[in-house]
């Protein structure tokens, strides 16, 4: 545990929807090049929780989050941080695949383009092929670059955003169930590529499917109900939770 | 900036401002638009709000023969230009109306020229010097007065601005309407009917569909030259006349009645159709006994929206010869008749400055049906609305 | 039995006719475009065979009414060309603007306050926009533009165009709004994930994604500008007038037909056949205008599954 690095720590975190308080005071820890898997069952706070991170959940207007979310030495919430440029270190892959009605090299290409990360050109052209590369989907799509990334399939649309996602050079990857509208092939492709992104990128991933988290993930955070129940490392919290709700949770006996 | 805040990016304040520049311009057109509304509406007011009044002025009318002969005679030589000509013509009928008038002298409020009546209104007006003196003095003497318009309301039109009013327009309108009415509302439900419970999906239902979309997006005008060419041309239907223009209009409703009752229809659910069928119901029964009447209240709402439409339209209208000069109001949908919109097109082109008030008060009248006719079809749908 | 059985066959009976009605009904909505079309057509052959059809297309003399008259429509097309383009310049920017910002800025119970308010643009009866433009706009431009030194015509194409573009913004704002709103909301999302901001979104992923609904609507205000008789007819001129002017007066092709057919010539005099050939061609262009918007909307339902709109 001592050589873990801390990417984003987490000081009590409370958040309202409206008169609702949905997160109650969370710490957590989440460690760099580490994949981190928030399980828990649904409404439990995960997705609310993960969407703090990179502060999405400001773009719903009765939403307050009060706490910090540090990152790097630096809380986001803090007045003099523009949550633009949170957005553009902390990338973001949704559950259902939502790539940009355009080309798939412009899906790839529009953010660095905007961000002033690359120029039109060379710079871009290898930018994209390195993005695409990376979320292992450039031999798929080399050829048909100028096609629309829409007409792909799930599993290749899902790689393509995150392929869009990595283009940005991001710190972290949020990642909100990114396989559960896909097919178990896909899944398994994706998962591998979790696994190979996690040299670089510090991903923080929400799942339902309790074989994914003991599959990929280093660490496994448990929600109940806005609370953080339990986090330790995911073999620990399969094999021998401390918590009787874990161990619930983990067995089916409720979710 | 705090030098350890590893979010800054002195890039993103151009984004940011660029950001805010283009909210600002969404908002600045939105506020451009209804700014448009209100400008629009408070001149119509402006302008016609004075049309609310009219000038009057309290003369000797003397009744007897000479006043029929002439109603020139029927008032002081000098007071002549000051009044309003139209309303001095009617001196013998009032005679005629009513014999005990003769051989008496009344002092009576007598409407006043339309000049007069724009320089009462402190408007551009156009008196000569000698009926100048004479309108002062009898302004000094309180003997000119400005009164409510009725005119306006219980005249149709004249050539004296001053004596014309909306009447026989409003009453065209209603014949003109009703012929559209009659025409379009069975017409158009049966159509939505058909193609909502009955059609199948084929090219011919397709057909009807594409066709029932287009005939919405043909500008209005080509209506009139289909009602100049068949109703009057071909079928040989009295040209000016409110049957040719309901029937005109009729066409140009079709479309926006059966859009709306096909909504109407669709959101009746399947269920219920399912449960007329159970019953053992043929599907003229279950249509005809169960879909209807549920989907009443949108396929009214949606008439009443087509009404409104109607209402307002003119330009077909011009085509059929709907812009005749009509004083007197007509009886029947086969008399020469004029509509609202098609009086207020006329006297807007009148040199007289008079009939500018007139045209923007009657531009007034027919924006309050119009927003009336609106309400009862939001009140409506409002009432009846039911959440499946 | 026996009853029951020519019961059942009177029932048959009935239903049929109704059936028979409705069907009829139906066909009446037919037969009225074709009956736009054939006796439009019908009347516009009649002047071509008195007038060439060639010069009617590519003429710039319009003589109605003349011995030797001419008819050469170049001028009354541009006219109607400039028209619409002013009022397209107006409708467009503002129309899309407001669309924008209902769909995208405003709370929704703003939004169900703002849109109804604008549609009331669209309820007001032409004849009253052509009341406007005559008596308020028209002299309003004339009075700037002396001020400022420049000579402007009381029946100024700018007027009847702003006072068009007006009356056509809500038609351009209504279904730019339907469609934009209907544009998935995870678009945005994954556009703002990465660090983009708002009006980069809207302008970058959520305009083009609603392209075809905004063409759709474009096509459609352009179809009513070219159609609209009453503003014109009151606020525009009459002289066919070939210029790039705006301050000048302009007629149009709606114009032309009301004076053709309001003016006392005999019915198959070429003057007032002139009309239906007028006719004609518009029927032609906004026909073409409307298959192409609907085709457009189409495609942009299906793009996003879309089952009403």
């Amino acid at each position: 545990m001592a050589k873990n690095k801390v990417k984003i720590a987490v000081k009590d975190l409370n958040l309202w929807y409206g008169d609702k308080h949905a997160l109650h005071g969370l710490n957590i820890e989440l460690y760099k090049n580490k994949i981190t898997a928030l399980i828990g069952p649904s409404g439990c706070g995960k997705s609310t929780f993960l969407r703090c991170l990179n502060r999405m959940n400001d773009l719903i207007t009765s939403v307050r989050v009060e706490g910090e979310v540090v990152i790097d030495g630096k809380n986001i919430y803090d007045k003099d941080v523009d949550e633009v440029s949170v957005r553009k270190r902390i990338g973001m892959v949704f559950q259902q695949p939502n790539p940009f009605p355009k080309s798939i090299y412009e899906n790839v290409a529009y953010a660095p383009l905007k961000h002033g990360i690359v120029k039109k050109g060379s710079g871009c052209d290898e930018l994209v092929e390195q993005s695409l590369r990376s979320a292992g989907i450039w031999n798929e799509v080399k050829d048909i670059l100028k096609e629309p990334g829409t007409g792909l399939s799930g599993g290749q649309q899902q790689r393509l955003c995150i392929a869009r996602t990595i283009a940005v050079k991001p710190d972290v990857i949020l990642m909100d169930e990114p396989t559960s509208a896909l097919d178990p092939i896909s899944t398994e492709k994706i998962e591998a590529l979790m696994l190979e992104l996690k040299k670089e990128y510090t991903i923080i991933t929400v799942t339902h499917n309790m074989q994914q988290a003991a599959r990929i993930a280093d660490m496994t955070a448990f929600f109940h109900l806005g609370d953080l129940i339990e986090y330790d490392e995911t073999e620990k919290i399969f094999i021998n939770p401390t918590q009787k709700k874990t161990e619930d949770y983990i067995t089916g006996r409720f979710g | 900036m705090d030098k350890n805040n590893i979010f800054y990016d002195p890039s993103l304040k151009r984004r940011h401002l660029k950001s805010k520049l283009f909210k600002y311009f969404t908002l600045f057109s939105l506020v451009v638009s209804l700014v448009f509304l209100a400008i629009f509406l408070l001149d119509m007011v402006l302008k016609g709000s004075s049309a609310v009044q009219q000038t009057y002025i309290q003369v000797e009318v003397s009744y007897n023969q000479e006043s029929i002969d002439s109603y020139r005679d029927a008032v002081a030589k000098k007071y002549l230009n000051l009044l309003s000509r139209a309303a001095l013509r009617e001196i013998p009928n009032q005679i005629q109306k009513n014999p005990s008038l003769m051989g008496t002298k009344q002092v009576l409020w007598m409407l006043a020229d339309d000049q007069v009546d724009m320089y009462m209104k402190e408007y551009y007006y156009k008196i000569d010097e000698k009926d100048m003196k004479t309108l002062e003095e009898l302004v000094k003497n309180g003997m000119v007065d400005k009164k409510f318009n009725t005119i306006f309301f219980t005249h149709g039109d004249s050539k004296s601005p001053e004596y014309s009013g909306i009447l026989s327009a409003f009453i065209g309108t209603i014949l003109t309407l009703a012929v559209t009415m009659l025409v379009a509302f069975p017409i158009g439900v049966a159509t939505a009917v058909y193609l909502e419970e009955f059609s199948k999906q084929n090219w011919w239902s397709e057909f009807l569909e594409i066709n029932i979309n287009n005939l919405a997006a043909i500008p209005s005008i080509l209506f009139g030259l289909l009602g100049l060419a068949i109703y009057i041309n071909v079928l040989g239907l009295p040209r000016s006349s409110a049957l040719v223009g309901g029937l005109t209009l009729a066409l140009m409703t079709l479309p926006i009645i059966v859009v709306s009752s096909r909504a109407a229809l669709r959101s009746v659910p399947a269920s219920i159709r399912q449960a007329g069928y159970a019953l053992g119901l043929t599907k003229v029964q279950v249509v005809k006994d169960h879909v209807i009447p549920l989907a009443f209240p949108g396929i009214m709402t949606g008439n009443i929206i087509g009404l409104a439409h109607a209402m307002g339209e003119t330009a077909p209208l011009i085509i059929v010869g709907m812009i005749a000069f009509i004083p007197d109001s007509p009886t029947s949908v086969m008399e020469a008749a004029t509509v609202m919109p098609a009086q207020l097109f006329t006297w807007a082109g009148m040199p007289e400055r008079a009939y500018i008030e007139r045209t923007a008060a009657g531009i007034l009248v027919l924006l309050s049906l119009l927003i009336s006719l609106n309400s009862l079809a939001v009140y409506l749908r409002k009432k009846f609305e039911v959440k499946w | 039995m026996a009853t029951f059985e020519s019961k059942h066959k009177y029932a048959h009976l009935q239903e049929d006719v109704i059936k028979y009605f409705l069907i009829l009904a139906a066909t009446i909505s037919i037969l009225t475009t074709f009956g736009i079309l054939f006796s439009i057509l019908f009347e516009a052959i009649e002047f071509f065979k008195l007038k060439s059809f060639v010069y009617f297309f590519s003429g710039t003399e319009w003589t109605p009414g003349v011995e030797n008259s001419q008819f050469g429509a170049l001028p009354i097309f541009a006219g109607t060309f400039m028209i619409t383009a002013i009022a397209m310049a107006v409708a467009l920017p503002i129309g899309l603007g407001s669309a924008i910002y209902m769909s995208e800025y405003s709370t929704p119970n703003a939004r169900n306050v703002l849109k109804p308010l604008l549609e009331i643009l669209a309820g007001i009866p032409t004849v009253v926009y052509g009341f406007f433009a005559a008596i308020t706009v028209a002299p309003f431009i004339v009075k700037v533009a002396t001020t400022v030194g420049i000579e402007a015509s009381f029946n100024s194409a700018l007027a009847s165009g702003v006072v068009m573009g007006i009356m056509i913004i809500p038609y351009i704002s209504s279904l730019s709004d339907d469609v934009i709103s209907a544009v998935p909301d995870s678009l945005r999302k994954g556009s703002l994930a990465l660090g983009m901001t708002k009006a980069e979104t809207i302008m970058d992923i959520v305009i083009p994604s609603a392209l075809p609904g905004i063409i759709s609507a474009t096509l459609l205000g352009i179809s009513k500008a070219l159609g609209e008789t009453m503003i014109v007819v009151m606020a525009a001129g009459l002289r066919p007038n070939l210029s790039w002017n705006i301050l000048e007066d302009m007629t149009t092709v709606t114009v032309r037909i009301v004076d053709a057919l309001t003016g006392d010539q005999a019915f198959n005099s070429p003057a007032t056949l002139s009309a239906f050939a007028l006719g004609l061609a518009l029927f032609v262009v906004t026909l073409i205008l409307n298959v192409v918007s609907v085709r457009m909307i189409q495609k942009f339902k299906e793009k996003y599954k879309m089952s009403s709109l």
